[in-house]
């Protein structure tokens, strides 16, 4: 009998958190845009960055979808179907160079995100939710990133591909039991063969172009409905004396700062080649039968975790990592009680380190490492 | 007493020397001081691909390498090695584009003198060779460690700079079209909210 009550009173209790974070009688027009209010305070710049994410999306999706037209997932045709595209598609350079400049522009803006809605406490109840949903757009954006690195097939996109993956396999030593074989097999899986070839080509592809947009494209709309059914949060901890409706002042503001956004990415990528960054020889189509060239290393947006797995052992990234994560989705409930003003010397410290390793990490690895 | 040689012998003589240092010379002939200069100075990655036809230098039997050459491509490759003087036209098998020109631009005998001071042979090409026309000089690109002949690869302030101003009136054109669809939208949202709002009917 007791326990029936007490199963009983679980399921209320999730029915009862699911109705208060899906609540019906406010999914409709009316409430989601016309009586939507955004708070105006000195964190407001904050409520745009989501947007800023999503804006940067939608132009991958537009110039992916050109890029496929072209692009061919085979190794023996992958670096000439880029090369064809760069060289002789019209405009093929520009889209091209947009697909990669607005990637780049995508993860930072979601990490921008994160950290300040982290700071701005966004995460309270009702939005417990949308905070995890975020987190897991966050690891499906970085996964965007490591998928279509390998696609151009040169040297740099494979050889950092090999890593990468010899790192998921590196893993399996530090768990125990069952759970050992667990990464072992995930690279099985996702490489396909041997070594990287074009099993992985494919598995990657297919990663990169289908499943992980569908799964994005799920994740942002329960995200998005959560936003709007739910509101944005007060964001600062005295009540804001001001509001201003989110339709059409807010959205103005926002597709004012899409149109800016897109003129600085069409610039950028007119005049910046985004591969111009790397060494040349690192631009060459992969060789098997070649040496690995010098200089091997991901893209600027896994520096803060590439360089301190250069300098420290293995299991050290690991713990940290598993740690970050587990606090990361557990965010809601871990700081819960926390004033904003120490959430956001937290972000603030996360920021600074980000921002330090992203643009110097070479740097203190060649002065830590000689 | 007099010594007299025919036409023939005199040729054989002239030429002679040059036949002797050019046999002399090992097989091979990569001038990694150039390389090394070129990756110092720019603190990036440069491999013989900034001059040669293959990554990996001229030794080997792959495309563009001593050991894969034709009859013909050899004839080319001794053409090359003899352009002592700047100014002839070279077709060098296992040189690109960048390191024929060299060649045509400096001569072979000048090239092999700038081995001791690498930093020069940006100076000894011409300031308006660009092969790649990205805006960048050849010689600024073998300073920069960048491929002079991939317009997509440069410095990327200098692409940046010389883009700008090549793309100027793309720029603009987009600015403003930015600016002029901002505006409608602008006005279109303006049009929705009024059409929206809820109305008050007139009391009665």
């Amino acid at each position: 009998m007791t326990r029936d009550n007490s199963s009983t009173s679980k399921t209320a209790n999730t029915l009862s958190f699911i109705a208060d974070r899906f609540p019906l009688e406010k999914m409709n027009l009316e409430h989601m845009l016309a009586h939507k209010e955004v708070p105006v305070h000195k964190m407001s710049w904050g409520y745009y960055t989501g947007g800023m994410t999503m804006f940067f999306f939608m132009i991958q999706i537009i110039t992916g979808l050109f890029l496929l037209f072209y692009y061919q997932p085979t190794v023996s045709d992958a670096n000439l179907s880029v090369e064809y595209i760069t060289k002789y598609v019209s405009v093929g350079g520009l889209i091209r160079n947009m697909h990669a400049w607005s990637a780049s522009g995508m993860i930072l803006f979601a990490v921008v995100h994160l950290i300040t809605a982290f700071a701005m406490k966004s995460f309270e109840k009702p939005r417990e939710l949308t905070w995890i949903m975020g987190v897991l757009l966050l690891i499906i954006t970085f996964t965007f990133g490591f998928t279509g690195y390998l696609l151009p097939w040169n040297q740099i996109a494979v050889n950092a591909t090999k890593v990468g993956l010899q790192s998921v396999e590196d893993i399996g030593q530090y768990l125990p039991g069952m759970l050992h074989e667990v990464p072992r097999i995930l690279r099985e899986t996702f490489q396909g063969e041997a070594s990287v070839g074009q099993s992985t080509l494919g598995r990657f592809y297919a990663l990169h172009v289908v499943l992980l947009p569908l799964a994005l494209a799920g994740l942002l709309g329960i995200h998005l409905l959560q936003v709007q059914v739910h509101g944005m949060s007060q964001g600062v901890d005295e009540k804001p004396k001001k509001q201003e409706r989110f339709f059409p002042v807010f959205l103005f503001k926002d597709l004012t700062l899409w149109g800016f956004l897109f003129f600085i990415l069409f610039t950028l990528s007119l005049c910046i080649p985004f591969e111009s960054f790397l060494p040349f020889p690192l631009l060459a189509p992969y060789d098997a039968m070649g040496a690995t060239p010098p200089g091997i290393k991901p893209e600027w947006y896994f520096f803060f975790v590439y360089y301190p797995l250069e300098l420290l052992p293995f299991w050290v990234i690991l713990l940290a990592s598993g740690l970050i994560g587990a606090v990361l989705i557990l965010t809601p409930w871990i700081f819960k009680g926390s004033s904003r003003k120490t959430l956001t010397f937290i972000a603030t410290a996360v920021s600074l380190y980000l921002l330090i390793m992203t643009l110097f990490g070479e740097q203190i690895y060649h002065l830590l490492k000689h | 007493m007099n010594i007299s040689f025919s036409r023939t012998s005199q040729k054989l003589i002239a030429v002679t020397p040059v036949l002797i240092w050019l046999f002399a010379m090992p097989q091979t002939q990569a001038y990694p001081q150039f390389q090394e200069f070129s990756e110092k100075n720019s603190g990036r990655n440069v491999n013989c691909a900034m001059c040669h036809l293959n990554g990996d230098g001229p030794t080997g039997d792959g495309k563009g390498q001593i050991g894969g050459l034709t009859k013909e491509e050899l004839d080319s490759l001794m053409r090359a090695r003899s352009a002592l003087a700047p100014g002839t036209q070279v077709d060098s098998p296992i040189l690109n584009k960048f390191g024929n020109e060299i060649i045509k631009d400096i001569g072979k005998r000048k090239l092999l003198e700038l081995r001791q001071n690498p930093q020069d042979l940006a100076k000894a090409l011409p300031a308006q060779s660009d092969l790649d026309q990205d805006g960048i000089s050849d010689g600024q690109e073998y300073m920069d460690g960048t491929d002079p002949l991939n317009p997509e690869h440069g410095d990327p302030l200098k692409l940046l700079l010389a883009n700008l101003n090549k793309y100027r009136l793309h720029v603009i054109l987009t600015f403003i079209a930015v600016m002029t669809l901002n505006w409608g939208i602008m006005q279109f949202l303006k049009g929705l909210e009024i059409l929206t709002r809820p109305r008050q009917l007139p009391k009665a």
